[in-house]
């Protein structure tokens, strides 16, 4: 079946009308992982965007269709780990779990849990929708906040130019957790994530499957709330954010970027990286560039 | 009649948890409590427990996966001591206010720094504003019995509070004693499988557990909670009489007293240090002190009423605290039992004992010297100075 008909036939599990800001990358994953998903599912969703968009309420308006509890921002996926452990124990694992984690949440102090989870291959989809940074309590730094960005934590001074450290790539520290199933995604590329989401679930059933999603935030990085799928993907066109994933057979680039765009390009027109020098964008060129090379050779037959 | 067996506090606290039959058991291994999560999963590898066990990376997760696992139902166990706890707090505070039943046994210990792993009660003691309930015992046997008591209590419909078992870190955790280990049979007679459903994460149906909640609504149940506790005064009671009934035990519910009825001086002792204080107080008895002994069994929640009608009449009470409360000068227990007498008409000569952190010994005369102090000052009414129970 088509993406498209994947997500025509399927149920809205989310609520028409959520409180996320217009244009909102993470709302997107989140109504669309809840879709493929559906409402025989247990969703585990800890404190960040999603959950203060709404998603954790249940008046028949707002909220979602299906069981969800907010969970600590640090122990989503040792909480699951526990509903997922019940549902095995009770012969119940056709039930979905799924967790939808914002970058903070599952980087930063969440990776413990995250990473625990994933050694011990427990039976769970985690969806990591990543904006960069802490957008829900007002554009905070977190650690896969890219260089030089402006973020109230890091914010533009007269001594410090943003944010000084690049970002910490979380997909390919997972993807050495010998897990079942492992792969980025972007909004941009819907054809592509919702296969990935299908596959997630499908590897879920056998032990951890972890997708990484790439989820731009018109409100915290600056730019019209229509742009979003377009900075998405000149995030994957300029290998900012590259598309591949890893099951038992091992690495596959999915989407062959064979004339990358530069860096600058992806940047261009984006507040919260208004004040880069030249040197960040040099430096966060190599960067990608030595990422996308990592995985090149990871992918190589 | 069960069968006598000679195990360590962590053995006893191992073999009631799996007599409980729990469907998960989640535990990280820390000084001095390791042995529990070790003998836990020998007897899940070994084919001899049917529990669903979780190796976790760390206490805080220890505590999330029991905690998911009882958001479907399920009957959970974990153990841990000192930093452990303080690691787990978060998910720790939740389990109580999510109203999910559990027992954890907790083989208590100092809180560093200095660093230490040594006995001590300063981390149950620190976190008994967290909405569970505490016990602490001073035998094995204790031990054993009030895990699978624990769990009775913990799942009443009445109750529905997690259920902390404390013992004293090596002191009981360590040494051995002789322990009647009731058949798997007698157990399950006595304990029936979990049925608590107020909170469960099912798509058959589907609820929200935990949106954003307001003051007001907050309010209602932090004020419930408040209320199960003090329904679990009576409860606690109630399950103490039934499990006599089935086993022969009785531990006299929240608090028990040991010579108090003639008594003018008392001794309060909380956990381990129980046994070298009823050595006392025969040794005062012998040199005609009328001594006697009171030993809280919990302290959350806190048996106010009990502790002043057991006091009532009494001259002088001494409070041994194993822990401190910083800016009080003083230990915990004997702050709140202060508060328990604070509207009563008696008039007591009383002080706070400190004795037994980081590990250090409480002896028989160290309880004796108390005892004979209280003796000579109990027409004194007031408080005394703090004692420290310090060598060197």
């Amino acid at each position: 079946m088509s993406y498209i008909d994947v997500l025509r036939e399927s149920k809205n599990v989310m609520t028409p009308g959520s409180s996320a800001c217009q244009g909102c990358g993470g709302e997107l994953v989140t109504r669309r992982v809840m879709q493929i998903a559906g409402p025989n599912s247990v969703y585990a969703v800890p404190p960040g965007c999603m959950a203060g968009a709404g998603t954790v309420g249940w008046n028949y308006k707002s909220g979602i269709h299906a069981p969800i509890h907010i969970t600590l921002l640090d122990n989503t996926a040792a909480f699951l780990t526990g509903v997922s452990e019940m549902y095995q124990r009770k012969g119940r694992a056709d039930v979905n779990m799924v967790a939808i984690a914002g970058d903070g949440a599952s980087a930063d102090c969440g990776f413990q849990s995250l990473s625990g989870a994933a050694e011990r291959n427990s039976k769970m989809l985690y969806v990591c929708y990543d904006n960069e940074g802490y957008m829900n309590t007002g554009f905070q730094r977190s650690s896969t906040t890219s260089l030089g960005s402006r973020t109230s934590t890091t914010p533009i001074g007269s001594a410090i130019n943003g944010k000084e450290q690049q970002q910490k790539y979380l997909p390919l520290i997972m993807a050495m957790h010998n897990l079942e199933y492992c792969a980025t995604a972007s909004i941009s590329n819907m054809a592509d994530l919702v296969k990935k989401i299908e596959k997630g679930l499908e590897a879920s059933k056998k032990g951890f499957a972890y997708v990484h999603i790439f989820a731009s935030c018109p409100t915290g990085w600056g730019y019209a709330p229509q742009e979003s799928i377009d900075v998405a993907r000149r995030a994957v066109k300029s290998n900012a954010f590259p598309l591949w994933e890893k099951t038992r057979d091992g690495f596959k680039i999915n989407y062959d970027n064979k004339k990358p765009i530069p860096v600058s390009e992806f940047v261009k027109g984006i507040t919260k990286y208004k004040t880069l020098t030249e040197e960040n964008i040099a430096s966060m060129q190599r960067n990608v560039d030595s990422v996308y090379a990592t995985l090149k050779k990871l992918a190589a037959e | 009649m069960g069968k006598i067996k000679a195990l360590t506090g962590n053995t006893a606290a191992t073999v009631g948890a799996a007599l409980s039959r729990p469907d998960l058991i989640a535990a990280y291994p820390i000084t001095p409590q390791s042995s529990v999560a070790e003998g836990l999963s020998d007897l899940v590898h070994d084919g001899q427990l049917d529990s669903n066990l979780v190796q976790v990376e760390s206490e805080h997760s220890a505590m999330s996966v029991v905690q998911g696992a009882a958001a479907v139902g399920g009957r959970v166990f974990t153990a841990t001591s000192a930093q452990g706890l303080a690691l787990m707090y978060e998910p720790y505070f939740r389990m109580s206010t999510l109203r999910f039943p559990m027992v954890m046994a907790l083989a208590t210990r100092e809180m560093t720094s200095p660093e230490t792993i040594w006995s001590g009660q300063q981390d149950a003691i620190s976190v008994r504003e967290a909405g569970w309930i505490q016990f602490f015992c001073d035998s094995n046997q204790e031990v054993l019995d009030m895990i699978i008591q624990g769990y009775m209590i913990s799942e009443h419909p009445d109750v529905l509070i997690p259920v902390n078992v404390c013992y004293d870190g090596f002191y009981s955790s360590h040494l051995i004693e002789g322990v009647d280990v009731p058949s798997q049979e007698e157990v399950d007679a006595f304990l029936p499988a979990p049925t608590f459903n107020h909170a469960v994460l099912d798509p058959r149906t589907p609820m929200a557990l935990d949106p954003m909640t307001p003051g007001n609504i907050l309010m209602k149940y932090r004020k419930s909670h408040l209320d199960a506790m003090e329904k679990a005064i009576d409860v606690i009671d109630e399950i103490d009489k039934k499990f006599e009934k089935q086993f022969g035990r009785s531990y006299g519910g929240c608090i028990s007293e040991y010579c108090c009825e003639d008594a003018d001086v008392i001794i309060v002792t909380i956990a381990g240090m129980t046994g070298a204080g009823m050595d006392a107080v025969d040794l005062a008895r012998k040199n005609g002190i009328r001594a006697g002994l009171l030993k809280v069994r919990a302290i959350r929640p806190f048996p106010a009423k009990k502790i002043a009608a057991a006091l009532k009449g009494k001259k002088a009470f001494a409070v041994i605290d194993r822990s401190v409360s910083f800016g009080w000068s003083e230990g915990p227990v004997h702050m709140e039992i202060k508060a328990a007498i604070a509207d009563t008409d008696e008039k007591y000569m009383h002080m706070s004992v400190i004795g037994g952190l980081g590990g250090a010994d409480i002896s028989v005369d160290d309880m004796y010297d108390c005892i004979t102090y209280l003796d000579r000052c109990k027409n004194e009414p007031g408080e005394h100075e703090t004692r420290w129970l310090m060598k060197d």
